[in-house]
């Protein structure tokens, strides 16, 4: 279906509205009897506002106003009234004489009309709903009061795959149905309250790549859990193609809570969390030896100490080898005196004094600290007849397991809608959010990242109680990890103290984002909407590496501006054609603005004053600032039709067409259309007693995507294209003569939009008055004409080059099930599960590729896009197998590597990170107002490979590095081999299992020597199964009794309640880490594990009052 | 009336403040799309000695292969591991996309600069002329590297943005493309007209410096060819020969700046990074030391707290604290980066006597000019050269082995600071006689195998590529490497 809708046909549709209008107000003159009343919630007797009443076999209607009372002018001949409100049974009432009909409604245990909000916050009942649509509700979002929303989700909804990882206010990875888009984004559009805001984060390419760089977090965080009143995940392109090109990744809809007509309501809540590393997710150290490579020191190079007179004495002393960052030295023995780092500083009460040598008393675990986070908000709402209002204050402040890391965040937000007339509505709302970040963790493979050297770079003989008071004494750099024992200078690792305390970066980000509505009815069937909503942000982050750190001295501070402005104009139609069919429709447009603007500049040579952080403190004058300016813009004219036969079968047609700027002319506009019904079967049994609800559903979409901004017309660029050039400074020129080059990647004039295929089918049941019931979708998504950069092989003059091409597949079953085994006045019992299954295939890319390399990491494994293969697969150098699957060692006593295993093609797949499939379940059991609650968060399959412990075992940090071999002897022992082959008493080495070359098992012994269990060997040895099963959250909440309320007179509500995140995580199989840590949002780290931060079991309670 | 104009202001808000998506051009406003064609040739120029020189070895493992150098704590590179760090895709690729791709750029740019600040059209034929030939060379000179490193290599149908999957031309075949191109540019030359001007970061436009340079390249690319093609490398020395090089001064080479980011590489890495990553090896510090070289103190340091030299195993893990470092003078930020000098010229020179090509002089006139030139080149004075060559050990008389160890070795030593280079002429001279390192994962590479990148993006012609030069293995050897 092609839908053209000209900007000048709508307003000669809008004019001929105008004269349906006055038609229909000629109709509504004849009317002669009035009947009034109040309609009331059954459960609770308060007054429901907005329920529609029709005389019943007439087009005579009204609503009741906001105390749920009404006024209906009945016809001659109308003998009943049917009140209808979504989530209410639909109730018929005959009138009689009688002049005044009051009502109580009850909620439909049917769902039929349980209403759902859907694209363009257009509310519909749930059995007119041709697509799934998962509804969570503000209270499930806020039980583990976890600061970020986002990560609230996870395991909640089916089909949504959510990444957290564990720094403090990092961004968080929400891809719903799987990877579409090979290098655009990938992350689900946020609408709140119709505002769109981007899930995408400010992080440079370095920091998504693991090398190095902060997680400055999404802005999709910048949402007020306590606000929110409900989230709606809309998965399928059917459900979101009214959104247009952004809304490929599926929508998270949330809708915020609104002011209550009648009193004025206040809620005050406030809380506080602790949270603790869990041992499980950091690792543990051997005991055994310290500093050093090896036997590689001294005089001849051939012991584990160097040799130097440190006291003076005219006798050489033994010295550790303080420029090595591993600890395959000597052996411990408390006998042995030693000088160690703590020799070398003349303020250290240990200067020029030998110490014993011994494994350190606090190892790095000493470094982390308790994580606290405080949480306090007040709202006040109220409203009247002609309007509501609500003003919101919330305040949360965590600090992070690493010393000087905290995050501050201050929320307004107000929202305020005014009936100017019956017909006209107006509404209005405001959030701003204010971040301060200091000491957000450094990330990746960086010496910003304490975990570098904690995990992969290290001696255990290091103390770090010892290092902070080093540290501490006179704010120096006084590492553990010197030039040597005259320059005491950093070589590789800092102190980690000084890193925290002076390489510190800061951020502030200013977000508000809000819109304006208006909205003219102008019959019970006809409205206009006209809304603009803008999204904004201003961030500044500075970041540092202090004088006196290893690398150059260096300031950099990053501006960036983003604005997103919508302007949407929509008409909505309501109408039954005749009783038993009925029609909405929706006609709409919507104009997209974006202007991103940022300003990068970093100090060049070094800094020239201590601790003064500004470009002018530069070495050298400065380089040209990075600068961006990105302006785009997206056009849409949009249509919508759901035609509906009773409550029974329900059809859905939509159509976009979009124009954006970013592509090409001739190729820059573009349709795309939907097709969906849904069959609610279980209306054709209406009196069946054990089948509550039943929804067949099925649906065709298509969504376009356009090109990434300035990305169809070549231009110059003024900088460094060398490789390795991410590190380096921009370069303006050489001295005063400009140096210009061709860019990296090749723009292209022929793009044209990339598209999403999608077909989806449902099943949707609930039996038994609705105590137990399931929802299955199967869908299948087919993303072609890619828009990538591909790259190509530079001898074309151009690393990458934009091209049309490519298509990945998703196919999944997504499962929801609830049951509610027990249900009396007091107790009741809700089980809640849904388990997620997609399979992602890259089935083509451009012609003559067979492998897209989509990063390059640290330890040389990439993540891959390959024909045939899913999105994102880690290769690296495997192991060789034989016939029998065996590992083969390699077996040749020439070969440097002989004992080791033999090392395959560097380029084979060796971890695929998608998860065979996701799942949840939680539990509610309440009695009286306590309530328990808990949700187990799993994650089965998909593989990582892991750069820790490929350095750290490498470098011998790690208890298996240092234990007995199969003779009983400590491994690290030289291996002594006698000359019939037997081996000595004390003989150490280490037999890897596998086969020799011939097939006979492997009895090679090889020395336990650095890199032998980790970087010497094959990259697939450190691949681990990602696996993992969490208790993600729990909850005891206690609510006071209303007995007990109406003594204590001005709380309406009090509820108590102890919440707890990542308690415990129940089996994983990546050692002392959290296999779910990963690098941020975005498509590139996926599988890639690297300086890993501990997860956290945080610990809170809260307090809720409500007046 | 009122309800209407109030329900026009979100209307007004859309009309006033949304900008019409025509206005949108979708070209990067903070980029150019007109430069002069110079500013591409400035920066190839950059780009390509830093590659060539740089001691990162995530790019350029040179200095471990010929034993300069070894490493300190992390010795993978200089065991010859290559893959982990695609070391040969780091140096591949700024060679093509950087120094190349912005060479040919600028060749399309010059041709249809209109020269607006000449008014002779003549002149301005000459000039362009001039431009052109100068970029050409460099061309030539980066597609002989290309070569040197790799063999068969994307030549004809490489630089080409509509053809990502170029086919592999045959390294002699290339070579001999190459042999007539640059005779043609060494015509287009003409030191009575304006060159490159002051974009030209090695010789400031100068178009007589040029010509040497030319013929200099066309002496080295001639000497490359002579074992496998004596007569084309006697037609080809014999004519370069007397236009080449004449002294240190006409050197081509990239003048650092003091200032980032335009510092000699080597100080980044050596002082910059905080890093000790290198130590000399002993496989020249010791020759430097048998001989009483008068470099030994430029080109290393002593061991520290010593007075003594002492140089690492090469291919092993060494102590940075009981070992030479890089000397000081490697620590100038401006010191300067070499693509050609004089003193290799002379030893060719010397060589050429030897193969009995038709040059001026004696090749012990040449070999004692060559190394005085390079003596001189690291501070050392032509009195302290002279004692040198005065030694047996030295002297070419006297000097052990044949001419190709005497040129070889010595040239080995004046290469210090051209790895790329010293790499070339060591695998052509087989001299000095260098032992594979005991931890070598293999024999000391006699080439780099093709990037992982090429073996994944160009296929089929990769596996043709490898199969026509008997492997795509380090012991493949290029095909002027007979010996």
């Amino acid at each position: 279906m092609k839908l053209k809708i000209k900007q000048k046909n709508m307003k000669k549709f809008l004019l001929m509205s105008l004269f349906l209008l006055s038609a229909l107000l000629h109709e509504a003159m004849a009317q002669n009897r009035t009947v009034t009343g109040r309609v009331i919630d059954a459960t609770n007797n308060d007054g429901l506002p907005g329920v529609t009443i029709l005389v019943k076999g007439t087009q005579v209607g009204t609503a009741t106003d906001a105390t749920g009372n009404y006024s209906i002018n009945v016809p001659e001949g109308g003998t009943t009234l049917v009140f209808s409100f979504v989530g209410y049974t639909t109730t018929e009432r005959a009138i009689g004489n009688s002049t005044t009909l009051n009502i109580a409604l009850g909620t439909d245990a049917r769902q039929l009309s349980e209403v759902v909000v859907t694209a363009l916050g257009v509310e519909r009942t749930r059995n007119s709903l041709p697509y799934a649509a998962t509804q969570v509700e503000g209270a499930d979002v806020t039980k583990a009061r976890n600061p970020n929303f986002l990560n609230s989700l996870s395991g909640k909804v089916a089909g949504v795959n959510i990444k957290q990882n564990n720094t403090l206010g990092g961004s968080t990875n929400v891809v719903i149905r799987g990877t579409k888009s090979l290098y655009g984004n990938n992350q689900a559009l946020f609408v709140v309250d119709g505002v769109p805001i981007s899930n995408n984060n400010t992080n440079t390419t370095n920091q998504t790549a693991g090398r190095g760089g902060y997680d400055y977090g999404n802005v999709g965080a910048d949402v007020n859990p306590d606000d929110i009143a409900s989230v709606t995940v809309l998965k399928g392109a059917a459900a979101t193609a009214l959104y247009g090109s952004r809304a490929s990744n599926g929508v998270i809809m949330i809708t915020t809570k609104k002011g209550r007509k009648g009193s004025v309501g206040v809620t005050i809540n406030t809380g506080a969390t602790m949270g603790v590393v869990d041992k499980s997710t950091f690792l543990k150290y051997q005991d055994q030896y310290g500093a050093g490579y090896g036997a590689y020191y001294g005089p001849d190079e051939d012991a584990y100490f160097n040799q130097r007179d440190m006291n003076g004495d005219g006798t050489t002393d033994l010295v550790v080898p303080f420029t090595e960052d591993a600890s395959y030295g000597g052996a411990f023995d408390p006998n042995l005196m030693v000088y160690q780092w703590n020799s070398l500083d003349p303020t250290s009460p240990t200067y020029r004094q030998a110490t014993p040598w011994v494994a350190a008393q606090n190892d790095p675990s000493y470094f982390l600290k308790k994580a606290v986070g405080t949480n306090n908000s007040i709202i006040v709402d109220g409203g009247n007849e002609s309007g509501t209002f609500k003003l919101g204050y919330t305040n949360t402040h965590d600090t992070g397991i690493l010393p000087n890391s905290e995050i501050n965040k201050n929320m307004v937000n107000f929202a305020g809608s005014l009936n100017l007339t019956p017909k006209l509505t107006t509404s209005a709302s405001i959030n701003f959010t204010k971040t301060d970040g200091l000491g957000r963790y450094g990330t990746g493979y960086s010496s910003f990242n304490p975990m570098q050297q904690f995990r992969q770079w290290f001696q255990t003989n290091v103390d770090l109680k010892e290092q902070e008071e080093a540290y501490f004494r006179n704010r120096e750099n006084i590492t553990w990890n010197t030039r040597s024992a005259t320059d005491i200078r950093p070589i590789y690792s800092d102190n980690p103290y000084w890193v925290r305390y002076e390489n510190y970066q800061n951020d502030e980000r200013y977000h508000y984002f809000g819109n304006i509505v208006a909205s003219y009815k102008f019959t019970d069937w006809f409205d206009i909407m006209g809304r603009v909503t803008l999204d904004s942000y201003d961030q500044l982050q500075e970041e540092r590496n202090a004088i006196g750190s290893t690398g150059t001295s260096s300031y950099s501070r990053f501006n960036i501006t983003g604005r997103e402005s919508n302007y949407d104009l929509i008409a909505n139609f309501n109408k039954n054609i005749t009783e038993d069919f009925s029609f909405k429709g929706l006609l709409g447009s919507n104009f997209r603005r974006h202007r991103i603007n940022s300003i990068l500049a970093q100090t060049s040579g070094g800094l020239v004053v201590p601790r003064i952080y500004s470009l002018s403190n530069s070495v050298n004058n400065i380089n040209p600032p990075t600068e961006t300016d990105q302006r785009y813009g997206v056009d849409g004219y949009f249509a919508s039709a759901t035609f509906g036969f009773r409550e029974i079968a329900f059809l859905d047609l939509t159509g976009r067409r979009d124009k954006s700027s970013t592509l090409p002319e001739g190729n820059n506009t573009y349709y795309y259309p939907s097709v969906a019904g849904s069959f609610v079967f279980s209306e054709l049994s209406k009196d069946s007693p054990w089948l509550s609800y039943g929804k067949a559903r099925i649906n065709y979409a298509e969504v376009g995507n356009d090109a990434p901004v300035y990305s169809i017309f070549n231009v110059y660029g003024k900088q460094d294209q060398e490789i390795n050039s991410s590190t380096r400074p921009t370069v303006g020129g050489f001295g005063s003569i400009p140096l210009y080059s061709l860019p990296n990647t090749r723009n292209n004039l022929n793009l044209k939009p990339e598209r999403t295929k999608s077909v989806e089918a449902g099943l949707e049941m609930s039996f038994l008055e609705s105590r137990f019931g399931f929802e299955a979708t199967y869908y299948k998504s087919n993303t072609i004409d890619q828009i990538i950069p591909i790259q190509v092989s530079t001898t074309s003059g151009f690393g990458a080059t934009y091209v049309n091409s490519g298509e990945v597949e998703n196919k999944g079953i997504e499962l929801t099930a609830f049951v509610t085994p027990i249900k009396t006045d007091n107790f009741s019992w809700t089980l809640n599960a849904n388990w997620t299954r997609n399979r992602n295939e890259v089935l083509s890319l451009a012609k003559g590729t067979e492998n897209l390399v989509l990063a390059t990491y640290q330890g040389g494994v990439s993540s891959n896009a390959t024909i045939g293969q899913p999105f994102g697969t880690i290769r690296g150098a495997s192991f060789v197998k034989n016939t029998n699957g065996e590992k083969v060692i390699d077996s040749d006593p020439e070969s440097a590597r002989y004992g080791l295993y033999q090392t395959g093609p560097s380029t084979t797949v060796i971890a695929d990170p998608n998860p065979d499939w996701l799942g949840g379940v939680s539990n509610t059991v309440t009695y009286k107002g306590v309530s328990l609650y808990f949700l187990v968060d799993v994650r089965q399959g998909g593989q990582l490979f892991n750069l820790d412990t490929y350095y750290g075992y490498g470098t011998g940090l790690y208890p298996e590095t240092a234990g007995l071999n199969d003779l009983g002897n400590p491994s690290r022992n030289p291996v002594v081999e006698n000359a019939d082959g037997t081996y000595g008493a004390n003989s150490g080495g280490i037999i890897f299992p596998g086969v020799k070359e011939d097939g006979s098992p492997n009895d090679i012994r090889v020395a336990n020597t650095e890199g032998v269990y980790g970087y010497n060997q094959p990259q697939e040895m450190n691949v681990y199964n990602a696996s993992f099963v969490k208790l993600r959250e729990a909850s005891l909440t206690y609510s006071l009794p209303e007995s007990l309320l109406a003594r204590i007179k001005p709380f309406k509500g009090i509820d108590l309640s102890l919440t707890g995140r990542n308690l415990w995580i129940i089996k994983k199989h990546v050692p002392y880490a959290d296999p779910e840590d990963n690098l941020g949002s975005g498509n590139y780290g996926l599988g890639y594990m690297t300086g890993s931060f501990p997860t956290t079991r945080n610990i809170g309670f809260n307090l809720r009052f409500r007046f | 009336m009122k309800r209407i104009l109030l329900f026009c202001i979100p209307a007004l808000v859309f009309v006033t403040s949304c900008k019409s998506l025509d206005d949108y051009d979708n070209v990067n406003p903070k980029a150019a799309t007109t430069v002069p064609g110079t500013s591409l040739v400035s920066n190839a120029q950059r780009v390509l000695v830093n590659t060539l020189n740089t001691p990162d070895y995530n790019i350029n493992p040179f200095r471990f292969y010929v034993q300069y150098w070894a490493a300190t704590t992390y010795p993978d590179e200089s065991q010859f591991i290559i893959a982990t760090r695609q070391i040969n895709r780091y140096f591949w690729d700024p060679l093509y996309r950087d120094v190349l791709s912005d060479l040919n750029e600028g060749k399309k740019l010059i041709t249809a600069d209109p020269l607006t600040t000449i008014s002779d059209p003549a002149i301005k034929e000459r000039v362009r002329n001039n431009q052109l030939a100068a970029v050409e060379v460099l061309e030539v000179y980066t597609w002989s590297v290309l070569v040197n490193t790799f063999g068969d290599i994307p030549y004809t149908e490489a630089l080409n943005a509509d053809n990502v999957l170029p086919t592999f031309d045959d390294d002699v075949a290339i070579y001999n493309d190459l042999v007539t191109r640059l005779d043609k540019a060494i015509g287009m030359l003409d030191p009575t007209a304006a060159g490159l001007g002051t974009g030209d970061l090695y010789y400031s436009g100068n178009v007589a410096s040029w010509i040497k340079f030319a013929n200099a390249v066309k002496l080295r690319l001639g000497m490359t060819l002579a074992d496998v093609d004596a007569t084309k490398a006697k037609t080809m020395v014999e004519a370069a020969a007397p236009n080449a090089f004449k002294s240190n001064a006409d050197n081509a080479k990239l003048t650092y700046l003091s200032a980032l980011p335009n510092r000699n590489q080597l100080y980044e890495s050596l002082v910059q990074s905080g890093r000790n990553d290198f130590v000399g090896a002993s496989t020249l510090i010791d020759r430097l030391l048998s001989t009483n070289d008068p470099r030994l103190n430029e080109y290393f340091k002593t061991v520290p707290d010593t007075t003594i030299y002492k140089g690492g195993v090469a291919g092993s893990p060494n102590s940075y604290g009981n070992n030479s470092a890089p000397g000081a003078m490697l620590e100038n930020p401006t010191l300067p980066g070499m693509l050609l000098t004089y003193s290799e010229v002379e030893f060719i020179l010397a060589e050429a006597v030897e193969r009995g090509f038709a040059v001026e002089g004696t090749a012990t006139e040449h070999y004692n000019k060559a190394v005085t030139a390079s003596v001189m080149e690291w501070g050392g004075t032509e009195v302290e050269a002279t004692a040198y060559l005065a030694q047996p050990a030295v002297a070419y008389a006297s000097a052990p082995g044949d001419f190709k160890q005497k040129i070889g070795t010595q040239e080995w030593i004046a290469l210090y600071n051209q790895p790329t280079q010293a790499w070339t002429e060591w695998r052509r001279l087989d001299a000095p006689n260098l032992v594979k390192p005991a931890a070598a994962i293999s024999a000391i590479p006699l080439r780099l195998p093709y990037p992982t990148t090429e073996a994944n993006l160009n296929v089929t012609n990769y596996k043709a590529a490898s199969a026509a030069i008997g492997g795509d293995e380090v012991t493949t050897k290029v095909f002027w490497d007979k010996f």
